[in-house]
């Protein structure tokens, strides 16, 4: 799991902020917001740009870095413009089992590294420099990849990686998961099967109506046994009464309906908060892996209360293990009923990303009506 | 020049409902000094003069007898400044902490049982709807200990046919051994009118805030004179000494601590006693292992203490009302390590 990021000089984040996924209070109610001592369901509030989105940019970061540059393509600036550095730092501290691991890099661009560092359990793997094209240390003993033939990874400073990447070299972690050989209980392996299935979903796109042939893999998934029942019902449960039909249309492609009297295209007709549920569905149920971490981005901006509280409480109870970050402004989430105090977080400009048990002198228990506290500037300091 | 915005709304205000009482404001206030990490200040408190009865019928006016029977939510800010100022409404979502503080009068003639048990039971929560503390049999029982420790504050109890009021006062005033630390603030903006002429109450309070931020008696013979000065004092040089080593004299100077510090630390040792008697009261047990305090503490309950006095002095000429504050509790809810040592 995700022990703790921290970032600096990244976008609207100039100063380092960290998130410590180990910071919990003794809280004995809704234990389900915790797991292995590590928050797991974390609520994000904040005003109006303060970089809720950027954090999850952020988070992600290490998929494109380890992975491709398509998933996740960064648009818009990369460093922080009042900032006068010319990198940015991510760091990214993971716990599997007992094996601490510590991957850490700086940035000139979303594709260009400065510095690359991994530690295990304090002992640095590797340190390369990508300036000046050289490891700063290496000790690959420690997980067991002396083998690995490094020269051809010095030697290949142009190394093609496809597309726009050409001309930029790898991040040393991608060549060595690629190029040796490690075993299925390696450290590293855990940390990759980590990061492969790191997502972040984006609610505000949702509404919007995408181009039939986007959805000709969900039709797919929607046409196997039960599958179209499975999508009605956790419709239904989430608060949505409809009935849904799947119909293959003359030129071939198929298209969902809602059933009425008359068959009525759900796309064309399905309200906002309907089509970002599904939407949800969509980046979720058909994957065959359940993701390790997943950053849901204003994940109730078009839902009811309710259903903001079902789709909490779905995370909950079918994702127990995944370390979920929402991010919202919903403040009826804001209670003990469902969250603790030190899962629900302020992102503010001035201050951080600040738990709400650390935003005020008050011990907060759990009959407190925390939702009234936010509102009348409890927590107003760290906002 | 823009003129997108209307007026902001005003949070983090503190409210506190007391009986008409200046007395009781000097202890808010002395609270909210000590205790800087309430995050209460000074200029954001609103007292409220009134009766807890009174109080009662303005919420049922508002709200309708059954408003306890139906846990109907209440807006105090609203239903008092609906009353007392209707221009400028207030909401308690602007409050950070609504406090109610009175006296258990069993012979107030509209005292009623069910009544103020209703109150206690539904004001539980100073940073939602409001928290009420009764203090039995006055506020002023927070002074009713006459040493420190004080183990016979066990079985400190008052008749009820005294009728407490002014008796209770004069009998506190007699015997409190705390009562003499903590009024020293006030003396000492007394002889600063009386003896430097410092009429400006400002001006005063200014002079006396930065005296009682000296630690040391060095401190003292430097600067009490330059304070003096800034203050605009008459006399300096005649009566200067008699000042010095008035203050000298003090306890909390010969600890070396600010009197902010030193009052903070009397308060903790009231509160503390304070716990084991509302122990005692509820459960039967006065003394308390010195590391669980916390642990004794969050098993209070206000209500079944309430219940338990009433039942106590129920009787005209044999029942008693045992000598407990609960109005200090606030700070121990705030946050327990402010009163641990």
């Amino acid at each position: 799991m995700l022990k703790k990021f921290t970032l600096e000089n990244y976008k609207n984040f100039k100063d380092k902020i960290t998130i410590d996924f180990e910071n919990i209070a003794g809280y004995q109610f809704n234990t389900d917001c915790i797991t292995d001592g590590t928050i797991s369901k974390m609520l994000i509030y904040g005003k109006n740009a303060t970089g809720k989105t950027n954090l999850g940019r952020a988070l992600i970061d290490i998929y494109t870095t380890i992975f491709d540059g398509l998933r996740y393509v960064d648009t818009g600036v990369f460093l922080n413009a009042d900032s006068k550095d010319n990198t940015a730092t991510f760091s990214y501290e993971f716990k599997f089992a007992s094996d601490v691991l510590l991957y850490k890099y700086t940035k000139f661009s979303s594709q260009e590294l400065k510095n690359e560092e991994l530690y295990i359990n304090g002992k640095t793997i590797f340190n390369y420099d990508f300036e000046h094209n050289n490891f700063i240390e290496i000790n690959l003993r420690y997980i067991d990849a002396e083998t690995a033939n490094t020269s051809t990874y010095l030697q290949s400073a142009d190394i093609e990686d496809g597309g726009d990447l050409q001309g930029v070299k790898l991040p040393f972690l991608r060549w060595l998961i690629s190029n040796v050989a490690l075993s299925n209980d390696s450290v590293l392996i855990k940390l990759v099967n980590y990061i492969r299935k790191m997502l972040m979903i984006t609610t505000k796109n949702a509404a919007l109506k995408y181009p039939r042939k986007m959805n000709e893999n969900f039709y797919e998934f929607l046409e196997g046994p039960k599958r179209l029942t499975m999508l009605e019902r956790f419709l239904n449960e989430m608060g949505i009464e409809c009935k849904l039909k799947l119909r293959s249309l003359p030129d071939g492609q198929k298209e969902l309906y809602f059933v009425h009297e008359k068959l009525v295209p759900f796309y064309d007709t399905a309200s906002s908060g309907t089509l970002a549920l599904v939407d949800l569905y969509k980046r979720l149920i058909p994957r065959i892996w359940k993701p390790s971490f997943i950053y849901l981005d204003e994940f109730d901006a078009f839902y009811h209360y309710e259903m903001a509280e079902n789709v909490m409480n779905f995370f909950k109870k079918n994702y127990s293990n995944c370390q979920i970050i929402m991010t919202s402004h919903n403040t009826n989430l804001m209670t003990n009923q469902i969250m603790r105090p030190d899962c629900l977080f302020i992102l503010s400009k001035a201050r951080g990303l600040t738990s709400f048990n650390n935003a005020t002198d008050r011990e907060l228990r759990e009959g407190h009506n925390l939702e009234k506290m936010y509102i009348s500037g409890e927590f107003d300091k760290y906002e | 020049m823009s003129n997108y915005q209307s007026t902001a709304r005003k949070k983090r205000q503190n409210l506190i409902i007391v009986e008409g009482n200046h007395e009781k404001n000097q202890l808010a206030e002395l609270i909210f000094k000590c205790f800087p990490e309430l995050n209460i200040k000074k200029e954001d408190v609103w007292i409220y003069e009134t009766n807890i009865y009174l109080l009662y019928k303005d919420i049922e006016d508002a709200y309708g007898e059954n408003w306890a029977k139906d846990n109907i939510d209440i807006d105090l800010p609203f239903v008092i400044s609906k009353k007392k100022n209707p221009d400028n409404l207030q909401y308690k979502n602007n409050f950070n902490n609504i406090i109610l503080v009175f006296d258990y009068e069993r012979h107030d003639p509209y005292f009623r049982e069910e009544k103020i048990l209703e109150m206690q039971e539904y004001f539980t929560d100073a940073a939602d709807n409001g928290k009420l503390y009764i203090n039995y049999p006055m506020v002023e029982s927070y002074l009713d200990l006459y040493q420190l420790p004080d183990n016979d504050f066990s079985n400190r109890e008052i008749s009820v046919s005294l009728r407490p009021g002014k008796k209770y006062k004069t009998l506190i005033k007699e015997k409190s051994i705390v009562a003499s630390k903590i009024n020293f603030l006030y003396k000492l903006d007394r002889l600063l009118e009386r003896c430097f002429h410092v009429r400006d109450v400002e001006k005063r309070k200014k002079c006396c805030d930065k005296i009682l931020q000296l630690s040391s008696k060095n401190d003292v013979e430097i600067f009490v004179e330059i304070v003096l000065q800034e203050a605009g004092a008459q006399n300096i040089a005649g009566e200067k000494n008699t000042l010095i080593n008035w203050v000298n004299s003090q306890e909390y100077i010969n600890t070396n601590q600010t009197y902010w510090n030193y009052v903070r630390n009397i308060l903790k040792q009231i509160i503390w006693h304070n716990i084991s008697k509302a122990n005692k009261i509820q459960f039967g047990q006065y003394q308390i292992p010195a590391n669980q305090y916390k642990e004794y503490f969050e098993r209070l309950d206000l209500t079944k203490i309430l219940e338990k006095q009433n039942l106590a002095s129920r009787d005209a000429v044999t029942g008693f009302i045992w000598v407990l504050n609960t109005c200090l509790f606030f700070i121990a809810e705030y946050n327990f390590k402010l009163i641990e040592d």
